[in-house]
């Protein structure tokens, strides 16, 4: 402790202390030379010989200073002070230096926070570990959707390794509030889901049994967000949601962080509607609690050995042969998993490339420094010493790069959570947190000891007396030096070929994305969102179908709208796409029960088909771009006691009926809506692409909207103006019928929206190699300028013996294509063994495409060309005289 | 550079011990204590005389002497070292134990084998 004391104090009056050591050193030296003197000796002699039996000063010093100064802390604060000192004095090497460093450590920051808040982060429920969703694996290996609910039940009977399991389904819905409908995204849960969780109301109570049955009082809990925002945030006992026309009373609101299933503001008591006995009607997630102490590894043992015994049971009745379970956070991740990855790996490349630039610039500063140090070697400074400071001068860069990256990370993230890209769930949760701060103090301190090491290593170590001998118009770094630049110029080379061959691979399949043709016109469309509850009243329906045909016509009279459909599942839409079963029939009224379909036996198999289930009106397919192929589209006639009519898709009538006519065949497809009469196939359309443009199209089967009920339904509205058309448009549906909630954009829009992740990648890999692709060129522009200074006489020379401007020219820019060979040569080698990992993210381009790499071969041999040019200007325009005379 | 480890302890422990002695009867400077120690030829110092000054600093750190400006006979400033109570007991003491040590180690030395 008095140590300590004293440390301190020695820390606060060092000045003085140094002073005394030289004062008594002087004194010291006097007192022995004034002894020399007496002893005959002349006073330069005298001095000569007091001085060498006394030793080296400034190793003495040194040595003393040891003694007095509190060792480390005050070293480095003298050292970090030392390093301040000399970069600003290089105020323009500082600035450049912090500012590259500044934009890898944001970048790797930013990327590393963005990694961290989705994919690492903990949810934010009590042990979330033990949270995990179980999964039935279908006939081929493949893991399905949904689950059914006899399955459920089944695991939830047989299962030891889970304390609670419940089942979720969620999905928006339209919901009043007062008088207000609109679509809010909901879920339906079973008993156990809270428990699961392991979260509770925070206001109010969860489901009392009583109220979790059919016919028990409808309840609901709401989220914090709902609550707050849309019921008021008030006392729970006044507030009703009305959801598909039953009022639930309010009982309880979670607390603001808990957001399952993702977006969800409500969440109803499953029990409130029938069970479910259909073992492949798949509509049910499944969550589940694992039991304290129960390994992953073992559920999954224990749900797989439960789901093969139901499967033996049940053969064909139920399409399960497997199931699995998946921690719940990894499920959630796993779809931003590879876009994430993506982009930290970029992040950290970029800061690769960022230190190597550093090392570049700090190395052509050191060799100039040289001669500086080998003066303080020889005059008794510590070689440790010098190597300390130099790294305390990286310690001082890296933090003001870190504090610089910190601020570059902050503006990143905000950017990049802007930006909303749909494909990453929690994105909304992330932030610049202390553990990213933390990160990037590790990296800081990474890239300070890689950069004061390097540095250190290189300068500490000059043969003093070879260093101080050397004349300055030798190369004062020597070739060693200056073949480590070159080598570090040429790694930054290949590393940006690396992000360039991503980017450029993204930025193709972005392209041959957009070339390819959905099967729909994208412009001058608007989409109207909307659906009713529901209902399997007849009357009610015809109603219905009363309201979508005067909607239809409303719209098609208004001014400048050229034509109006509508359809119950349109392109692009979001996630509702329902297909199934359909069964041929040899005459429109052969099957018109499911007990004849069952009469049907295994000969059913021959007559099944797969296909999506579309429900559209006339002017649909004009409206949307769907041509028509052969036979004819609906028309008003097949009204809704005439025969059904079907209208199939070109890939669907290929792959039911290749080389024949599906024109007047019958089909029997009422287990989509339980209307068993049949329809009988009027034309054949062409394909659309449905879910993205990146999936192929699907077999489709369209019946027509008067003759089946789309009770959820978007109306398709052709028009020059459609986004002005929107306000007309939102009042005609109210007019029409003000339950109808809606939701209005343009297929643009839609499409948009469908290529959100794919943007988000492509904009992400694209900045990140631009940032690198000018650090790079930054590096090999300032390499070659070193380069031409250092040669100055020799090209003067060259010039006075009459060497032309353009030798010098060719010189010059052959300095800069060694380096670009071996630099993308090594890159795209190392690309090609990268880029497969890009595959899941291509479209329509192999990982090794050479259009795209020949691309980034191209963009890095320019850049190279022009970052020499401008030195080899400089170079061409040397005056011979004046550059012998140069030092 | 932090403290040079591979100076032998003994080596610094001998300086340190020669120079508690050398302060014993009166308040030195450091050129004055160099003196006395070439006069007692003792080498310890044979790296130059300046060695003397790390172990000044150390042992003043340490607390076992003190230091204070005064003026010489030949009207200069100088700093003169003193001992400390503490300084004077730690010489005892080691000295004690350096006796014993010493003349264990010389017993065994000369035992006749």
């Amino acid at each position: 402790m008095k140590e300590t004391l004293r440390r301190l104090k020695s820390l606060a009056t060092r000045a003085p202390v140094e002073r005394r050591l030289d004062e008594e050193v002087g004194f010291h030296i006097d007192q022995q030379i004034a002894k020399n003197v007496r002893a005959g000796m002349n006073p330069a002699e005298a001095r000569r010989q007091a001085l060498i039996k006394f030793g080296g000063v400034e190793h003495v010093k040194e040595q003393t200073r040891d003694e007095f100064r509190p060792a480390l802390l005050e070293d480095v604060l003298r050292d970090l002070r030392y390093g301040i000192r000399i970069l600003r004095r290089a105020p323009g090497f500082a600035i450049v230096a912090i500012a590259t460093l500044g934009l890898g450590v944001g970048a790797a920051t930013a990327g590393f926070s963005v990694v961290h808040g989705v994919l690492l982060a903990p949810l934010p429920y009590p042990e979330p570990h033990r949270i995990v969703r179980l999964f039935q694996i279908d006939r081929d290996g493949r893991r399905m959707g949904t689950v059914s609910e006899p399955n459920f039940n089944d695991w939830k009977r047989d299962a030891r390794g889970f304390s609670a399991m419940a089942e979720v389904s969620a999905g928006p819905a339209p919901v009043t509030i007062g008088h207000d409908t609109s679509m809010i995204p909901g879920a339906r849960v079973s008993r156990e889901f809270f428990d699961v969780m392991g979260v509770h109301p925070l206001v109010g109570r969860g489901f009392a049994v009583d109220e979790a049955r059919v016919g028990g009082a409808p309840t609901a809990i709401v989220s914090d967000r709902l609550w707050k925002t849309r019921l008021g945030g008030g006392p729970l006992n006044h507030l009703r949601l009305r959801v598909n026309n039953t009022v639930h009373q309010v009982i309880g609101v979670m607390p603001p962080a808990f957001d399952y299933p993702t977006g969800t503001d409500y969440w109803l008591p499953r029990e409130l509607a029938a069970p479910q006995t259909s073992r492949t009607a798949h509509n049910w997630a499944v969550v589940t609690r694992l039991s304290h102490g129960v390994p992953l590894d073992r559920a999954i043992a224990e749900i797989s050995a439960i789901s093969r015994g139901l499967k033996q049971q049940y053969g064909e009745g139920t399409w399960m042969s497997d199931a699995t379970a998946v921690p719940l956070r990894e499920q959630m991740t796993a779809t931003a998993r590879p876009t994430l990855l993506l982009l930290f790996g970029a992040s950290v490349v970029l800061l690769v490339i960022a230190c190597l630039n550093v090392s570049n610039l700090q190395l052509a500063r050191a060799s100039t420094r040289r001669r500086e140090l080998a003066v303080r070697l020889a005059v008794g400074a510590g070689r440790g010493r010098i190597a300390r400071q130099l790294l305390a001068e990286a310690v001082v860069l890296a933090f003001a790069a870190t504090a610089t990256g910190l601020i570059i990370a902050v503006g990143g993230v905000r950017t990049l959570v802007a930006l909303q890209p749909a494909n990453v769930p929690r994105i909304q949760n992330v932030d610049v947190d202390m553990t990213a701060m933390l990160f990037a103090v590790l990296v800081a301190a990474f890239t300070a000891m890689a950069l004061g090491l390097a540095t250190a290593l290189r300068t500490s170590r000059p043969d003093v007396r070879e260093a101080l001998a050397e004349d300055t118009r030798t190369m004062p770094g020597g070739r060693r030096s200056e073949r480590i630049r070159q080598s570090l110029s040429v790694a930054q080379i290949a590393l940006t070929i690396i992000l360039l061959a991503g980017a450029g691979l993204l930025t193709r399949s972005f392209i041959k994305l957009m070339a390819v043709d959905p099967g729909f016109r994208t412009e001058d469309a608007l989409l109207v969102d909307t659906q009713w509850t529901f209902s399997p009243d007849a009357a009610i329906q015809q109603r219905r179908k009363a309201v979508q045909e005067e909607l239809l016509a409303r719209l098609r009279a208004l001014p400048g709208v050229q034509n109006a459909g509508l359809v119950d599942a349109h392109p692009l839409g979001t996630g509702w796409f329902p297909n199934g079963q359909f069964t041929e029939m040899t005459r429109v009224d052969e099957l018109q029960t499911f007990a004849d379909l069952e009469k049907l036996g295994p000969e059913i198999k021959a007559r099944q088909g797969l296909a999506a289930y579309r429900i559209a009106s006339e002017g649909y397919f004009q409206t949307i771009g769907i041509r028509l192929i052969r036979g004819r589209l609906f028309e008003e006639t097949d009204s809704a006691d005439a025969p059904h009519v079907a209208l199939v898709s070109e890939s669907l009538a290929t792959a039911k009926w290749p080389n024949q006519d599906p024109i007047g065949r019958f089909i029997q497809f009422g287990n989509m809506d339980g209307d068993l009469r049949g329809f009988r196939v009027v034309g054949i359309v062409s394909d659309v692409r449905e879910v993205t443009p990146e999936t192929g199209p699907g077999p489709i089967f369209y019946g027509y909207y008067k003759q089946r009920m789309a009770s959820h339904f978007t109306l398709v509205v052709r028009s020059e103006m459609s986004s002005s058309l929107a306000p007309t448009v939102r009042q005609v549906v109210r007019e029409a019928d003000p339950e109808l909630p809606i939701r209005l954009r343009t297929v643009e829009e839609a499409l948009d929206r469908a290529l959100a992740g794919r943007r988000f990648s492509l904009t992400l890999i694209g900045a990140f190699s631009v940032a690198a692709l000018i650090l790079a060129t930054l590096g090999i522009y300032g390499l070659i300028s070193y380069l031409v200074g250092e040669r100055t006489r020799e090209i003067g020379i060259r010039l006075a013996l009459g060497a032309e401007s353009t030798d010098v020219l060719r010189l010059v820019l052959g300095k800069g294509v060694a380096l670009a060979v071996p630099g993308i040569a090594l890159g795209l080698s190392a690309a090609l063994g990268l880029t497969h990992w890009l595959e899941g993210m291509l479209f329509g381009v192999v990982p090794s495409d050479p259009i795209a790499l020949g691309g980034v071969m191209l963009i890095t041999l320019a850049a190279v060309l022009a970052a020499s040019y401008v030195p080899a200007r400089r170079a061409m325009r040397i005056a011979p005289v004046i550059a012998m005379r140069a030092d | 550079m932090t403290r040079d480890r591979r100076k032998s302890d003994v080596l610094q422990g001998t300086l340190d011990m020669l120079v508690l002695k050398t302060l014993q009867l009166e308040p030195m400077h450091g050129w004055g204590i160099t003196e006395r120690l070439e006069q007692w030829s003792v080498s310890v110092l044979q790296l130059g005389q300046g060695t003397l000054y790390p172990a000044l600093y150390r042992l003043e750190r340490q607390g076992l002497i003190r230091s204070e400006w005064k003026i010489t006979e030949n009207n200069r400033r100088a700093r003169y070292y003193a001992l400390t109570r503490d300084g004077r007991k730690h010489f005892t003491e080691e000295l004690a134990n350096w006796r014993r040590t010493s003349h264990a180690i010389n017993l065994v030395l000369d035992a006749a084998l």
